[in-house]
């Protein structure tokens, strides 16, 4: 514990390059635990879990900043993580004046959140061979914390718990061959009642796509449950043994549900990408059937991951529209509890807590997959299903999705959903490959494309307040380039939202209006957060460019992207003045 | 199945390629043999679809996330390095997903990229 400036301690530590857990400010009070009580409840000041609170709603209640006053808002101070490839991408969590974030290579820093002073930094010593072999990779979207530790993923396939006090490793488990199956952790995981649950990447790498429980005390694995084929029901959903590398995965946090002991998740696309099947989908093509429980959300026992109920977004997902998308927003409205979660594709499915459709609306403009899904049953209808050659018709949204991975925000103040929608489309040609029937070590897509405008004119992103179970809309503000990171709230009536070009944007959450806005200096692809610490309020942000939607900015939009490095980075956190 | 599995970098016209395949692949049938030996034979263009098609757009004809490749004035050793390390951050490296024959074929794929007609 002995006391060094915080920027030769991070210089030892990227020198040593190996595991690091170094003690070294005087921290703030750890005050109280952090237990699944406390991420339920939120709390005023905090930032417990990925989503906020398991209520997922990216919303903070501080109202120091505001309307009123948020002209005043400036950096207090920044941290610079290093090594920052494919730039920065995690979102910050705060408990007790503390800020716990990642950056690339499954770097963890604890920072004191009022002067940003590092307490400790963990960096994790990894299998670079393999991480040189993947695409989804170095980037890491955040950790966990819960019963004293911070818990993180890595590439190379591993969950690490570390000391929250010290970063000083407990734990160190081994869940994935990710040698074998090339895949890894790229994603946040989740506490919740003792377990940490995380899933792996997978979609286009072929293999079966694991979500994992595990012991929060002790690193022992408690369960994984199969996205591809994980029952005997879904068994039957995958023709030609195509299961065998189906895909699937769960590569974004999803939520815990403490009224019925469940966590809920959204899990990502079969493999290939691109199937050749046509019409014939349940019993042609590379995959026959409908590919249970890929492109689903599902609802398991966090304590036996046992499944309890599911509903497959896209049956047969043949546009890599998955469910990823780790959102979902738990609302009581009108004496009914709700759930609802945004698919990749741009519609956004409403639940009941046993996911029962209740309704299904659209953020996106630009949308050609399906002419419609049914909003009392959640039904496809009119699916686009491609056979080998030239689609005619540009597909729409493009495969980088009518949303992010990144999250909206819920404002239970004014009752709206703020949620950024992305009007893009692509060209196509489908191909039908040689058939994969054991895990490789290389990508399964069977198709060439390329990025296109929408129908109705140029690319663009927008911000809609809408009602987030009717999708009525309220307003909306419009953005020249999609953009692609997290949007907050607050208690303050202010809307936040981190853009493509490098700008931060607070807007009016009743009118849209814009209030204020900042330039970080680089483009913005991940989390925005907001918390007390010394009785002051802080807005948190991740800036740094890079990565497998923001790599196609410079070839498509030039301007500013051209320039804009894609292995840098930086935490800038602001305060009023 | 396997006996369509030729070098194909003429280029057969994609749409009589695709009638040919549809028509000697019965649904269901497509049952070739786990992991694919190096000595194996292959399809240029669908192992460039299945690995690289994502970065590299239009078939490899545009630029994406990565560069176009259609008339690349970097060297066949260059590309051939550039596949099996990578570009750290950039490009990952296919040094063991795929054989030395493999990425030769995609030399050479990339060699007879021509525009798409239409």
């Amino acid at each position: 514990m002995k006391k060094q400036p915080s920027y030769l301690a991070v210089s030892v530590a990227i020198s040593a390059a190996v595991a690091i857990g170094a003690t070294l400010a005087a921290s703030p009070a750890f005050a109280q635990s952090v237990d699944t009580a406390r991420i339920e409840a939120g709390g005023q000041n905090d930032w417990l879990t990925y989503h906020g609170s398991y209520k997922s709603y990216h919303y903070s209640p501080l109202a120091q900043i505001n309307t009123g006053n948020v002209a005043n808002l400036s950096v207090a101070w920044i941290h610079i993580p290093g090594r920052s490839t494919r730039g920065l991408q995690s979102t910050p969590l705060v408990a007790d004046g503390v800020l716990y974030y990642t950056g690339s290579y499954s770097r963890v820093f604890a920072l004191n959140g009022s002067t940003g002073e590092v307490i400790w930094s963990y960096f994790p010593e990894l299998d670079e061979g393999l991480i040189a072999r993947q695409t989804h990779s170095p980037y890491n979207r955040g950790v966990a914390i819960g019963d004293g530790k911070v818990y993180v993923g890595t590439m190379d396939g591993r969950l690490i718990a570390l000391d929250m006090k010290t970063g000083k490793v407990a734990w160190d488990t081994k869940l994935i061959d990710s040698q074998k199956l090339t895949v890894g952790f790229t994603g946040a995981p989740l506490f919740a009642k003792g377990t940490v649950v995380i899933g792996a990447q997978g979609g286009e790498w072929p293999g079966r796509g694991p979500i994992f429980g595990v012991d929060a005390a002790t690193g022992k694995k408690k369960w994984e449950f199969l996205t591809v084929a994980g029952t005997d029901d879904a068994m039957k959903t995958w023709g030609s043994d195509s299961w065998r590398t189906g895909g699937g995965g769960g590569w974004m946090p999803g939520t815990y549900d403490t009224d019925t002991n469940t966590v809920l998740w959204g899990t990502a696309n079969p493999a290939p990408l691109y199937d050749w099947s046509g019409a014939d989908f349940k019993t042609q093509g590379a995959r026959p059937g409908d590919n249970l429980y890929t492109s689903s959300v599902i609802a398991l026992d966090v304590d036996t991951g046992k499944l309890k109920s599911f509903h497959q977004e896209l049956p047969h997902d043949a546009w890599d529209f998955d469910s990823a998308v780790g959102e979902f927003l738990m609302l009581d409205r009108d004496g009914q509890k709700l759930v609802v979660h945004p698919n990749k594709s741009g519609y956004i499915f409403v639940y009941d807590r046993n996911l029962a459709v209740k309704n299904v609306w659209r953020i996106t403009q630009n949308s050609n997959f399906v002419k419609n899904i049914d909003p009392k049953t959640g039904e496809l209808i009119g699916r686009r299903d491609f056979a080998a050659g030239k689609v005619e018709e540009p597909l729409c949204p493009h495969i980088s999705g009518g949303v992010s991975w990144n999250s909206g925000s819920y404002n239970p103040k004014t009752g709206l959903y703020y949620k950024l929608g992305q009007e893009w489309c692509m060209t196509l040609d489908v191909m039908k490959t040689t058939p994969i029937v054991a895990p490789q070590a290389q990508l399964n897509i069977g198709a060439n494309f390329k990025i296109a405008p929408p129908p109705s004119g140029e690319i663009y992103g927008h911000l809609d307040a809408r009602d987030p179970v009717t999708g009525a809309k309220k307003w909306e503000v419009r953005f020249p380039e999609p953009p692609l990171a997290s949007v907050l709230s607050t208690g303050g009536n202010l809307v936040f939202v981190p853009d493509s070009r490098g700008t931060v944007h607070a807007y009016d959450a009743d009118s849209g209006t814009e209030l204020w806005n900042h330039s970080d200096g680089t483009g913005h692809q991940g989390g925005i957060i907001s918390y007390s610490a010394g009785g002051k309020q802080y807005v948190a942000v991740v800036a740094g460019f890079g990565g497998m939607a923001s790599d196609d900015y410079a070839p498509t939009f030039g301007g500013v992207y051209k320039s804009m490095p894609r292995d840098d980075g930086a935490l800038i956190v602001y305060s009023l003045k | 199945m396997k006996t369509l599995h030729v070098m194909k970098l003429d280029l057969l016209p994609r749409a009589v390629l695709a009638a040919v395949l549809t028509c000697a692949m019965p649904a269901w049938a497509q049952q070739p043999a786990p992991g694919a030996p190096d000595n194996a034979p292959f399809d240029a263009e669908q192992l460039f679809a299945s690995t690289c098609g994502w970065c590299h757009s239009d078939g490899g004809r545009a630029a994406g996330k990565g560069p176009q490749l259609m008339g690349t004035s970097k060297s066949d050793d260059f590309i051939r390095e550039r596949i099996k390390n990578g570009k750290p951050g950039a490009m990952p490296a296919f040094d063991g997903a795929l054989s030395d024959a493999q990425i030769d074929a995609i030399v050479k794929y990339i060699r007879s990229l021509k525009p798409q007609q239409g």
